[in-house]
């Protein structure tokens, strides 16, 4: 009876798997077969013929190759400015006394809920005004400084770093910087690397401000090239899932390697965030 | 820890021009700017509660209200009830736990736009998947999805959460490991079953978390801009505009700027007031942890 249940188990768990993996294999598929292929009837569910001449037209005359760098500049630059904004914020939230100190704590977690679609008109026009419209500078300023989630995140890390630790920087004079630089950012790795993994993909995914504010299409970011893609050669499916799985490849990487981290990460700002 | 009273407000600089040059400071000028008619190419002038008196008496505006409903209706007990069963299975302890979850979480990290992509092949009318086996199982004339009126809202915040189930079952997998064990193996003594357990033991406890991640995905279900734009445009007609659409095309295609604003005020509106109402019904529903 016992082993029944375990296998029914099993084939649950994997015909769930199989809803969220065939999207990814379809995009492969299709990706490695011409143009024909893809309107073949009925449809090749295994490439007969697999090509990487999409890649190889995408990377030569649709400038992805530049749209990938694009996307990474600015993903990595958001995100080690989070690093700074969050931990700085999250040790002076933590463990130092200031007037204010609740009530500007208490602004930054009720701001998690606005969704971004109710800011972006006013920040589009402050984007016009600093004459910033089309430079990556929009994409990266914001996330940067917004640090919703990131300072809760540092803050409830350092509330728990132990008294000690502070105490015996603190007797050999060191100044609140020095005790932040040397002693908390260290013990913080695996926040650190939390954040960093999470700011790192909200911003490698981001599409609302690449929509807005680029119009050059060397300044695209792999998103934004995509959508472009589906306005301007909508037939073209073979070239189109080829450029979702270069836009997928990286951020999967980066996940098998740090499954651990992207986890922690998740349940540390959302379970209590 | 000693330190001049301003250094606390150094460390919390960065994060403060964030808060108020970039969250604040745009909530207060899009509500004052929701009082005015200002369009990108012209002057602004003020024009008291014109804008929302306009929105509130148009039929299309009632129309998209409620596809936003509809379409958090669909996500989030799609959300607060899928994902939790995908937490549950996957914390029977069974082999390869790892694979399946990093399998069921692959959704999550990949792109909104290139879900949608992907998605809209397999939805499509002529060459996608489903239509294909669809034809296969004997349905001569299979519907049209993204381009049907009666689906396209449907199949967008369907796909919307198949995208989001992974996020929430790992904050579900979160909260399943804080049931301790000996209720568990108490219930088992006493000969209850695996529903037993499930509705008497799991349930209970975790409907705190149930409640929080409800919340979560309702919020979440706003944010819906980049799925839409990227299946469906809003379409066909004006079938699968939402809030979040809408604002976008007023602000960014007519450049109502001032109309736009107090379209994202009313979003704003609505998701401020269900969450408080959610909060205030909470102790209904919620058995607390004792």
């Amino acid at each position: 009876m016992k082993n029944y249940g375990r296998i029914i188990l099993y084939i649950v768990l994997i015909l769930i798997a199989i809803i969220n993996v065939f999207p990814f294999y379809w995009m492969i598929n299709v990706s490695l077969q011409p143009l024909e292929a893809v309107y073949a009837d009925p449809p090749e569910f295994i490439a007969k013929h697999p090509t990487l001449d999409n890649y190889k037209e995408i990377f030569t005359k649709y400038n992805f190759l530049r749209f990938t760098m694009n996307s990474l500049f600015i993903s990595l630059t958001a995100a080690i400015g989070q690093l700074f904004t969050c931990s700085l914020a999250g040790f002076a939230f933590a463990r130092m006394k200031f007037p204010g100190k609740e009530i500007l704590f208490g602004l930054i977690i009720a701001t998690i809920m606005v969704p971004i679609e109710v800011v972006i008109i006013p920040e589009f026009l402050l984007m016009a005004k600093l004459g910033w419209i089309n430079t990556y500078l929009p994409m990266i300023v914001p996330s940067f400084l917004i640090g919703t989630t990131g300072v809760f995140l540092m803050r409830s890390f350092y509330e728990n770093v132990p008294k000690e630790l502070e105490e015996a920087a603190v007797v050999d004079g060191a100044n609140p910087f020095t005790i932040y630089w040397r002693i908390f950012l260290p013990v913080s790795k695996a926040s650190l690397s939390a954040l960093f993994i999470i700011s790192f993909l909200i911003n490698w995914n981001a599409f609302l401000r690449p929509l807005i504010y680029l119009n050059s299409k060397n300044l695209y970011t792999l998103t934004l090239g995509l959508i472009s893609f589906v306005g301007e050669f909508s037939a073209l499916w073979n070239f189109l899932l080829a450029g979702a799985v270069v836009s997928v490849v990286p951020i999967f990487t980066v996940y098998l390697i740090m499954q651990k981290q992207f986890i922690e990460g998740i349940t540390s700002t959302g379970v209590k965030g | 820890m000693k330190y001049k009273w301003y250094v606390p407000y150094l460390f919390i600089l960065l994060a403060m021009i964030g808060l108020f040059v970039f969250r604040l400071g745009p909530l207060f000028f899009a509500g004052i700017m929701s009082f005015t008619d200002w369009s990108m190419f012209g002057s602004a002038g003020f024009v008291g509660l014109e804008n929302y008196a306009d929105f509130l008496g148009d039929e299309t505006f009632w129309k998209i209200v409620g596809h936003t409903l509809l379409f958090s209706l669909i996500f989030v007990p799609s959300i607060a009830f899928g994902s939790l069963i995908l937490a549950v299975l996957l914390n029977q302890g069974v082999k390869g736990t790892t694979a399946f979850r990093a399998m069921y979480f692959a959704p999550v990290i990949t792109s909104t736009v290139a879900v949608g992509i992907v998605w809209r092949w397999i939805f499509g009318a002529d060459v996608g998947m489903i239509n294909y086996l669809l034809r296969t199982i004997g349905f001569e004339s299979p519907p049209s999805w993204l381009s049907d009126r009666s689906f396209s809202l449907l199949v967008v915040s369907f796909v919307f959460a198949w995208k989001r189930l992974g996020y929430y079952m790992i904050i579900y997998l979160a909260g399943l490991q804080d049931i301790p064990k000996t209720l568990y193996e108490a219930a088992k003594i006493d000969g209850a079953g695996h529903f037993g357990i499930f509705r008497k033991i799991t349930l209970p406890l975790i409907t705190p978390t149930m409640f929080f991640i409800s919340i979560m995905a309702l919020v979440d279900s706003f944010k819906n801009f980049d799925i839409i734009y990227t299946m469906t445009r809003g379409g066909p007609g004006r079938a699968s505009t939402t809030m979040a659409y809408y604002i976008y095309q007023h602000a960014f295609e007519l450049f109502e700027m001032g109309a736009a604003s107090s379209l994202s005020m009313l979003l704003l509106l609505l998701v401020g007031g269900i969450a408080v109402l959610n909060f205030y019904y909470k102790s209904h529903w919620v058995e607390t942890q004792g």
